[in-house]
């Protein structure tokens, strides 16, 4: 139970500045999913959050306290490390012991606190052995143990799942999930797989190069992207981003892409003639019965380029009008390359971002 | 193919196997025949000397014999030295490793420094400290800088020494050290597996109590009582192994220090772990291997010392003496090529105590992995 905040916190290594300048207010019991790309410095701001790694300027304050001074061991927060770091040479008991040891408490009490965390994490029949003789996904459990057993304010996750493999990390996302709602600890969780992000996530923040991008949940990010950057980030396959025109004609607008021209629901503001991007996102292009809900001039002729069925969707590299763009189909489409199919677009959920700037625009 | 592969093999290996065998086996087997028997004396370096069987009566009197005396303060020597150079070098080598592992400025160029002292040959050290720790020089004078009374400790030249216990009752002592170690041994089984440790801790009591009520009726080795201690005259050359040693474990933590990946070092500091308590909870018995190697290295050094006693107290001194030095001069100096051979034996198993162990657990080590 606790709020963190960080307050311009800054971060350099050297003469090179990485996190710059990063605003944020965690309240209780939030599960925050900080993501971006490689390098973008998510695993910094959690370290700083943790202690390891010292702040350049700025202010993190855990309940309203600034713990720029406060040792790492002293902020109550845990950290599950994206190698487990366990220790090699303690069995699973001592490995989720050694805090509550380092505490000074009594061995009953460590006794009783480690079984309980061996049973929420399935890890009784395997407390007597070390880390080498265990599968990843029980390793990976074991870091959990680690970090829950001293029931601390703050939980820190770096991309905790990101070296089992995917049935694995499915599954584990799903324990981690139960375990937020049963534990209601502050967490604060990185990863650079959007689908974790997605699912876990009460709000999510996009780091890019070290700046904010944007802050949102989950449902926001991807409805209302602020800049074509989380548009592209959030959503897989990623949004089609296509340079076009918005021509204003008899009160109504329209956006032209090469030779394709469609009808705009609800138009941004700005000028007739103006270029835009546009953001047309895989899944609100429709086929078959998805085209009955839409009238007929948000329908196109398009030619196949290539089609991929994955089970119950497909996806669909075409071209209409001289723009290429993916798309995310409902069922099993197969198309021929070079056939003609009849695609229809739900306008009422196109993006446009400003072409210099690439801020959206509503 | 594979064949043929294995002979080339057998051709390439047989002339080192042919030359070890020989020269390092066959002599040591030689040595042994030759300890058993009584070659020494006034026509020792006859061309036919005589060689008659003599059984163990070397070894015998190199133990219990009235003239044996020597032999016995410079094995008790060479145990005191080992322990001390143990304690000493891996102490302070730990020590400086520590402070190196938290990456001050210069860790370089200390890293060097530390180790540089291992490059010397002995004959060079040994020449600095003893010009170091003469008496009215060196390291005593240190203190009239500060405006101080000069120390007056003899590093080299005293006389007195420490740590005393009568040869005679060596069979008591072995008694008393065997039962100390059944009782370590089951105190330490106690927490996981009281039954077994059960086993470790009944004997152990029993040859304590039997050493200890009995010890009166046990039989003496000697028949006369014969005092050694640790002389404190070694201590300067204890003081000089550690100084050459010590940058040497400090190389060998350093690296294993550095192995440690951060995020260890990072989770136990989360775990609410001090400096102090990373060290020993995580950093020491992760290098575990580490502390084995340096045990094993430094006490066969301390067990062949040789150059450096010889560079800083010279041959004779019987203050500093060491079994090495003894055989020396035993073979060489009074031509008792027998007794010589019997002091290399000794030694030999000594050292054997210490390596065959490591050599059992890290063969077993390898064959436990695919
Ligand atoms: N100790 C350091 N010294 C210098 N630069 C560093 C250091 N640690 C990180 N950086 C730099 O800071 C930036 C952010 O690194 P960070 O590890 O936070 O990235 P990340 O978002 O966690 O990436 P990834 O997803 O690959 O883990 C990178 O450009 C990196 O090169
Ligand atoms: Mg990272």
């Amino acid at each position: 139970m606790a709020q963190v905040e960080l307050k311009k916190v800054i971060k350099r290594f050297g003469s090179t500045e990485v996190v710059h300048g990063v605003d944020l207010f965690i309240e209780d019991d939030e599960f925050i999913v900080l993501v971006g790309p490689s390098g973008c410095g998510k695993s910094t701001v959690l370290r700083m959050i943790a202690g390891l790694e010292s702040i350049s300027s700025g202010e993190i304050c855990i309940n309203g306290q600034s713990v720029n001074e406060v040792a790492p061991k002293d902020r109550n927060v845990a950290m599950v490390f994206q190698n487990y770091a366990l220790y090699p040479h303690m069995s699973v008991y001592e490995n989720i012991a050694f805090s509550l040891k380092m505490a000074k408490e009594s061995k009953s009490q460590i006794k009783d606190k480690v079984q309980q965390a061996a049973e929420i994490l399935e890890l009784t029949p395997y407390l007597q052995r070390k880390p080498a003789e265990l599968s990843g996904g029980q390793r990976q459990r074991v870091a959990m143990g680690r970090a829950i057993v001293r029931q601390p304010a703050v939980f820190l996750f770096d991309e905790p799942l990101s070296n089992l493999d995917a049935q694995l990390r499915t599954q584990m996302r799903m324990e981690l999930k139960k375990l937020h709602l049963k534990m209601k600890t502050t967490t604060i969780y990185v990863t650079h797989d959007q689908i974790e992000a997605m699912t876990l996530a009460d709000r999510i923040v996009i780091l890019k190069d070290g700046y904010i991008q944007q802050i949102g949940s989950p449902i926001e990010l991807f409805e209302r992207p602020v800049n074509r950057f989380v548009a592209r980030f959030i959503g897989n396959p990623p949004t089609n981003i296509i340079p076009a025109s918005l021509h204003k004609h008899d009160g109504r607008t329209s956006v032209r892409m090469g030779t394709l021209s469609l009808p705009v629901v609800s138009p941004p503001a700005g000028a007739d003639s103006q270029q835009v991007l546009v953001g047309i996102r895989p899944d609100i292009i429709k086929t078959g019965d998805g085209l009955h809900s839409l009238p007929d001039e948000w329908q196109v002729q398009a030619e196949v380029i290539v089609s991929e069925v994955l089970g119950g969707q497909s996806l669909l590299e075409f071209s209409a009008g001289g723009t290429t763009m993916i798309a995310e189909l409902e069922g099993r489409v197969q198309a021929r390359p070079g056939e003609m199919i009849t695609l229809g677009f739900d306008l009422s959920r196109l993006l446009f971002f400003d072409p210099r700037t690439e801020e959206a625009i509503y | 193919m594979r064949n043929q592969d294995r002979i080339k093999a057998v051709l390439t290996l047989s002339p080192s196997i042919i030359l070890i065998g020989l020269f390092v086996y066959g002599f040591i087997g030689n040595t042994f025949w030759i300890s058993l028997t009584d070659w020494g004396g006034v026509a020792a370096l006859a061309v036919n000397p005589v060689k008659n069987y003599a059984g163990f009566t070397n070894y015998i009197d190199l133990f219990t014999g009235f003239l044996g005396g020597g032999f016995r303060q410079d094995l008790v020597n060479a145990v005191y030295y080992s322990v001390m150079l143990l304690a000493g070098a891996i102490g302070v080598g730990m020590f400086l490793a520590v402070m190196l592992d938290s990456k001050p400025k210069g860790e370089a160029f200390f890293r060097t420094v530390f180790l540089y002292p291992m490059s010397l040959s002995f004959i060079v050290s040994g020449t600095i400290w003893r010009w170091m720790l003469s008496p009215q020089g060196g390291v005593n004078i240190l203190p009239e800088y500060a405006g101080l009374q000069p120390f007056t400790f003899r590093w080299l030249s005293s006389t007195g020494s420490i740590l005393e216990f009568n040869w005679q009752n060596l069979l008591e002592i072995a008694i008393y050290l065997v039962s100390a170690v059944l009782l370590i041994i089951g105190l330490r089984l106690f927490a996981k597996t009281p039954r077994q440790s059960l086993l470790w801790l009944i004997p152990g009591i029993a040859l304590g109590l039997f050493a200890w009520l009995g010890g009166e009726m046990l039989p003496k080795a000697l028949f006369m009582e014969e005092t050694h201690g640790f002389n404190k005259a070694t201590f300067g050359i204890i003081l000089a192994t550690i100084w050459q040693y010590s940058g040497y474990t400090m190389a060998l933590y350093l690296a294993g220090f550095t192995g440690i990946s951060q995020d260890l070092r990072d989770a136990a500091m989360l775990d609410g772990a001090t400096t102090a308590s990373y060290y020993r909870h995580i950093a020491l018995p992760m290098v575990k291997p580490i502390t084995i190697s340096a045990v094993i290295i430094l006490s066969h050094i301390s067990l062949k010392m040789f150059d450096l006693i010889f560079a800083m107290t010279g041959p004779d001194n019987g203050q500093t003496g060491h079994p090495a030095l003894n055989m020396y001069l035993t073979t060489f100096r009074a031509n008792d090529f027998a007794r010589g051979a019997a002091i290399a034996i000794i030694l030999f198993l000594i050292a054997g105590t210490f390596i065959i162990p490591y050599l059992v657990s890290s063969y077993r080590q390898r064959r436990g992995k695919p």
